[in-house]
C-alpha cells in the first residue's frame, strides 16, 4: 500500500510539473526538450514501431522547427513509462488516419496566425482544398482507402517540397501518385461514373510523354507533372471545357488560337482530342490530315468532297512539309557552298527566320483556319527562295573562281611553250 | 639597264668571281639529264610555300577557338584568300611528291656516292623535314579530318619503345591533342622547321654548286676512260630550262587548285567520336597501312612497336646509304642497291594505293 | 636568211616578255589585294559590330549579326546599352523587344525574358546568353561592339 501511495504521489508530481503539455484542445506549442517517445521507439525490434522514430530523427522539417511526436500523436513525452506515455487522458491519439489525420495536420497548417510564425508565405487552405478533391470527397463518403496528407508527404521524415528527396518534389510526384493509381488492386474498388474500372496506365503513359522527358532529362522543373494539371490538394481531373484552359496555362498561344477555332465548340476534350492527356508525345506535321498518319481521319474524311476540314488539313500539312523540305534543301546548299569557301552567314541568319516562320505557322494552325496559316508559310517560302538564290550565286562564284584559274593556267601553259621554243633557239645558237 | 646596275655593283664588290663562275659553269648532257630538274622544282615549290605561308600568317590564328574560323575568314572574306590557301595546300602535296621523286632519282642514279655523301645527308634530312612540315601544317586548319589524323599520327609516335610516351607528350603538348598541340605545331611549322630547312637548303645548294652535277655511273666510266662529254652552259641554257620546269610545276598547281579546290571541312570537336575510316594524308598512307597490317603480337613484342622500330631502322639505313654502298663509291655497278631502291619504290606505291582503297 | 631569223627571234622575245609580265601580274595582283584588310576586319568568333550607338534610341532595340546567329542590342529607358543572343532558348526562334513592357519576347510560344536576359514566363528553359557591350570610336559617333563574355 505504501508503494501504491508512493507511485501515486510521483504521478501527481509529474502531472503538476508537466500539466500544460499533452493537452489536445490547446493550440499547439513546440514540445519541451524531453522526448522519450524517440528514445523508447528507436530501441524497439518491431520495424513498424521503430521506423517512425528513425525517420523523425533524420531530416524532418517539423523536428527541425522544434516539434516532436506528441505534437501530432498526443501522449506524454516526458515519461519512460509506456502506459503513461500512451495515456489517452494525456491526449494520446495513436496513429491518426482518414479524417482524423486531416484534422491533425490542419490543426496547424490551416492556422494562419501560427503558420505566419514559421512560413509566412505558405498557404493555409490545403484542408479546404482537399475537401473539394476526389480524394476528399471519397473520404467524406466513407471510402478510407484514398490519399491523405501522409500518403504523399510521408508521416515522418517529412522534407520540404523543394527538397529533391521529397516524394512531392516535381520529379518524384508522378511516382508518388502512381503508388496507388498504377496499382490495379488498389484502384479496383473505385469505378468511373459510367461503372467502368478506373484506368491504371496513366503513369506508364506519362513516362512516354515530352513533359516527363523535359522534367526528368531536360532539367526543366517548370514542365508539368500530375499536380500541375490535376491540382495539388484539390486533385481532380479537369472537366469538359476546362482542358484547354489547363493546357493553356503554359501553352498560352495555342490555347488562344484554339479558342477562336471551330473545334472549341466541338471538342469535348479540347487539346486532349489530338494530343492525348498523359502520353503527350512530340507532335509532327504528319499528324495533320486524313491520309497517312493524319489523326483528323475519324471525324473528317477525304472521300466527302464537301468536307472543308479534310481539305484544309491536307493543304496545311502539304504547306508545312514543303516549307520544311525547302528549308532542309537550302541548308544543304548553303552548307556545301560554305564548305567550299563562300561567306554565307547572312543566308544562315535568313534560314533561321524561315524556321521561325514555320514554327509560327504550326502555332497558327491551332486556329484551324488555312487562310491565316497561308501568309506565314508564304513569308517563309519567300525567305527560302531568296536563300536559294544566294546559294546559287555562291555556286556561280565558285565557278567563276575555277574559270579564273583555268584562264591563268592557259596563260602559264602559253608561257611554257614560249620558253620551250626559246630554249631550242638558244641551244641552236650555242651548238649550231 | 640591268648592265648598268651590274657594273655599279661590280665597282664596289667585285663580281668577277660570280661572273667567271656563271660563264664557265656547265651541266652535263646525257640521256638521264631530265632528272636534274627535280631538285630545282622542289626548291621552287618550297619557295612558293614560304611565300604563301607568310601571306597566310597575316590572317591565321593558332588557337583552338579561332583557327578554323580564321581559315574560314581567309577563304571567304579576304580577297583571293581562297587562291592563296588553295595554292599553299596543293603546293604542299606536290612538294612532297617532287621531294620523293628527287630522292628516288638520286637513289637510282647513285649520285650519293663519293664525293657527294654530304649532299645526300643534307638531302635526306630535308626529306624528313618536308614530311614534318606536312604533318605539322595539316593540323593548322583545325578541322575534323586534321584533328583525328594528328591524334592517330602522334599516337603512332607514342608507340616507339622507350622514348615513345615522352615523344608523344612532347609532340602533343600534353596527353591529348588540344589547343596546346596546335600552338606547338604552329611554332614548329612557321619557325623551327623553316629555320633548320633554310640552313640545310643553303648547305645542300652550296654543295651542289661547288661539286657540280653528278653523272650516271656508266657515263662516269666513259669520262674516266678519257671521253669528253657534251656540256651545256649553266647560264642561260640550263637556267632557262630550270625556269621552264618551274612554270610547268606552277601550271600543275594552278590546275589542281582550279579543279580540286580545298574544302574547309567541319570544325574539330575533341569530344566527338572518331569518324570511321580516318587516315592520314597520302604521303603517310603506306606507313600507316603497314602498321595496320602488322599483327598485334609478334614473337612476344607488340606489333606496333616492332613496326615503328622497323621504320626507324629504315630511316637510319637511308641516312647511311652512301657509307654502306662501297661499290658505288668505287665507281662500280651496285645492283644490290638498285634492287633495294626498286623494292622501296614498289612498296611505297603499292601500299599507298592499298591504303587508299582499304576500308 | 638573217632578216627572217631576226624577226622570229624578236617575236619570241616579245612573246616571252609578255608571258613573264602577265604571269607576274597574275601573281602580284591577287597578292596585293590579299594584303589589303577586308571590310569585316576579323573573324566574328568573339566579337561583332552592332551599329552606331547614336542610332539606338532609348527603349528600343536592334537585331545584329553575331557570326551566323542573331543578337539583339537594347537601350533601356535609363539609357543603358545591353546585348544578348537573340536565339530563344526554347525552340531557336528570334526574340524581339517589347517597349511597352520593357521585356524581350518570343513570338513563337510567348516566351518572355527580362532585360537581364532571365526568363520571366513561358516555355524557355534557360536565360538568354548575355554579351559584353563596349563603345568604340570618336565620341558622338561611337560604334557598339559586342563581345562574348
Amino acid at each position: 500500500m505504501f508503494q501504491i501511495t508512493r507511485h501515486y504521489l510521483l504521478v501527481l508530481a509529474a502531472m503538476a510539473l508537466f500539466a500544460p503539455s499533452g493537452a489536445v484542445a490547446q493550440p499547439a506549442q513546440p514540445a519541451q526538450t524531453a522526448n522519450t517517445c524517440l528514445t523508447c521507439h528507436a530501441t524497439l525490434t518491431d520495424t513498424r514501431l521503430a521506423t517512425p522514430a528513425t525517420l523523425f530523427s533524420g531530416t524532418d522539417v517539423h523536428r527541425e522547427r522544434g516539434f516532436a511526436c506528441a505534437d501530432c500523436h498526443g501522449g506524454d513525452p516526458a515519461t519512460g513509462d509506456k502506459a503513461r506515455a500512451h495515456d489517452a487522458a494525456r491526449g494520446f491519439k495513436g496513429v491518426p488516419t482518414g479524417q482524423a489525420q486531416i484534422a491533425t495536420c490542419a490543426r496547424c497548417h490551416s492556422d494562419a496566425t501560427l503558420m505566419r510564425r514559421f512560413a509566412p508565405k505558405q498557404r493555409v487552405d490545403q484542408a479546404t482544398e482537399y475537401a473539394t478533391s476526389v480524394h476528399g470527397k471519397q473520404l467524406a463518403a466513407g471510402h478510407g482507402n484514398v490519399a491523405t496528407c501522409a500518403s504523399c508527404h510521408g508521416p515522418h521524415g517529412i522534407r520540404r517540397v523543394s527538397d529533391a528527396k521529397s516524394p512531392v518534389f516535381p520529379t518524384n510526384v508522378a511516382a508518388t501518385c502512381a503508388t496507388c493509381h498504377a496499382d490495379p488492386r488498389h484502384m479496383a474498388e473505385y469505378k468511373l461514373a459510367s461503372g467502368a474500372a478506373l484506368p491504371t496506365n496513366q503513369f506508364a503513359d506519362y513516362q512516354k510523354s515530352v513533359h516527363s522527358a523535359a522534367l526528368n532529362t531536360g532539367n526543366d522543373l517548370s514542365a508539368p507533372t500530375c499536380n500541375d494539371c490535376h491540382g495539388n490538394h484539390g486533385a481532380t481531373p479537369p472537366g469538359v471545357g476546362a482542358i484547354a484552359n489547363v493546357c493553356g496555362t503554359c501553352h498560352a498561344v495555342f490555347a488562344q488560337k484554339f479558342d477562336t477555332s471551330v473545334h472549341k465548340q466541338i471538342f469535348d476534350k479540347g487539346c486532349v482530342e489530338c494530343h492525348g492527356n498523359h502520353a503527350v508525345l512530340k507532335p509532327s506535321d504528319a499528324m495533320l490530315g486524313v491520309t497517312g498518319k493524319g489523326i483528323c481521319a475519324p471525324c473528317h474524311t477525304a472521300e466527302d468532297k464537301g468536307d472543308k476540314g479534310a481539305a484544309a488539313a491536307e493543304t496545311m500539312r502539304t504547306q508545312f512539309e514543303q516549307l520544311q523540305a525547302g528549308i532542309d534543301q537550302s541548308h544543304a546548299l548553303i552548307g556545301r557552298v560554305k564548305n567550299a569557301g563562300i561567306e554565307v552567314s547572312d543566308q544562315e541568319l535568313a534560314l533561321r527566320e524561315a524556321t521561325t516562320k514555320l514554327t509560327l505557322a504550326r502555332t497558327e494552325m491551332h486556329g484551324f483556319e488555312p487562310t491565316l496559316v497561308a501568309p506565314i508559310i508564304a513569308d517563309g517560302t519567300k525567305i527560302v527562295t531568296a536563300v536559294d538564290a544566294a546559294g546559287e550565286k555562291g555556286v556561280g562564284e565558285l565557278r567563276f573562281r575555277r574559270r579564273g584559274l583555268a584562264i591563268s593556267l592557259g596563260a602559264i601553259l602559253l608561257l611554257v611553250v614560249a620558253l620551250g621554243l626559246k630554249v631550242r633557239q638558244i641551244d641552236r645558237r650555242s651548238h649550231p | 639597264m640591268v648592265q648598268r646596275v651590274v657594273d655599279w655593283l661590280d665597282e664596289r664588290i667585285d663580281l668577277s668571281g660570280i661572273r667567271h663562275f656563271i660563264a664557265e659553269k656547265g651541266v652535263p648532257i646525257h640521256t638521264q639529264e631530265v632528272w636534274y630538274y627535280l631538285g630545282g622544282m622542289t626548291m621552287f615549290l618550297f619557295g612558293v610555300q614560304v611565300f604563301t605561308g607568310i601571306l597566310l600568317l597575316l590572317y591565321y590564328r593558332p588557337s583552338s577557338a579561332e583557327a578554323y574560323e580564321s581559315v574560314q575568314f581567309i577563304v571567304t572574306q579576304v580577297e583571293f584568300g581562297w587562291l592563296i590557301r588553295n595554292v599553299h595546300s596543293w603546293s604542299a602535296n606536290l612538294l612532297i611528291a617532287l621531294a620523293f621523286a628527287h630522292f628516288f632519282s638520286v637513289f637510282f642514279l647513285k649520285s650519293y656516292r663519293k664525293p657527294r655523301e654530304l649532299t645526300w645527308l643534307t638531302g635526306i634530312l630535308l626529306l624528313f623535314l618536308m614530311l614534318g612540315f606536312g604533318f605539322s601544317g595539316y593540323l593548322l586548319p583545325w578541322n575534323e579530318l586534321s584533328f583525328f589524323a594528328t591524334k592517330v599520327g602522334t599516337g603512332i609516335a607514342g608507340a616507339v619503345p622507350l622514348i615513345g610516351p615522352f615523344t608523344l607528350r612532347l609532340l602533343r603538348g600534353g596527353d591529348d591533342v588540344t589547343g596546346a598541340t596546335l600552338s606547338r605545331f604552329y611554332g614548329l611549322h612557321v619557325a623551327i622547321l623553316p629555320a633548320i630547312t633554310t640552313a640545310l637548303v643553303l648547305a645542300h645548294l652550296l654543295l651542289v654548286q661547288r661539286q657540280g652535277m653528278s653523272v650516271p655511273l656508266s657515263i662516269e666510266r666513259r669520262e674516266k676512260a678519257g671521253e669528253r662529254l657534251p656540256q651545256m652552259k649553266f647560264f642561260p641554257n640550263y637556267i632557262l630550262r630550270d625556269v621552264l620546269a618551274w612554270y610547268v610545276v606552277l601550271a600543275v598547281v594552278a590546275a589542281l587548285a582550279a579543279f580540286y579546290p580545298w574544302e574547309l571541312g567541319k570544325k574539330a570537336d575533341p569530344f566527338a567520336v572518331v569518324p570511321p575510316g580516318i587516315r592520314p594524308e597520302w604521303y603517310f598512307l603506306a606507313m600507316f597501312h603497314t602498321l595496320k597490317l602488322v599483327p598485334s603480337h609478334v614473337l612476344g613484342f607488340e606489333g606496333e612497336h616492332l613496326g615503328v622500330v622497323a621504320f626507324g631502322l629504315v630511316a637510319l639505313f637511308l641516312v647511311l646509304v652512301p657509307f654502306l654502298d662501297r661499290r658505288a663509291s668505287r665507281g662500280e655497278r651496285s645492283p644490290v642497291f638498285t634492287v633495294l631502291a626498286a623494292l622501296g619504290l614498289v612498296y611505297l606505291v603499292v601500299f599507298t594505293i592499298i591504303g587508299h582503297y582499304a576500308k | 636568211m638573217a632578216p627572217v631569223e631576226f624577226n622570229r627571234r624578236g617575236f619570241l622575245d616579245a612573246l616571252l616578255a609578255v608571258g613573264f609580265v602577265s604571269t607576274a601580274v597574275a601573281i602580284a595582283y591577287p597578292v596585293s589585294r590579299f594584303l589589303i584588310p577586308p571590310a569585316s576586319g576579323e573573324p566574328a568568333t568573339a566579337s561583332a559590330g552592332a551599329g552606331k550607338a547614336a542610332a539606338l534610341k532609348r527603349s528600343s532595340a536592334r537585331i545584329f549579326k553575331f557570326g551566323s546567329r542573331p543578337g539583339i542590342v537594347v537601350r533601356t529607358a535609363d539609357g543603358d546599352v545591353r546585348a544578348f543572343s537573340a536565339v530563344c532558348t526554347h525552340l531557336d526562334c528570334t526574340v524581339a523587344f517589347k517597349p511597352d513592357t520593357a521585356q524581350l519576347w518570343c513570338a513563337c510560344h510567348n516566351g518572355t525574358y527580362d532585360l537581364g536576359g532571365n526568363v520571366v514566363s513561358g516555355p524557355p528553359p534557360r536565360a538568354l546568353e548575355k554579351f559584353v557591350v563596349n563603345l568604340r570610336g570618336e565620341p558622338g559617333d561611337e560604334e557598339i561592339v559586342v563581345t562574348r563574355g
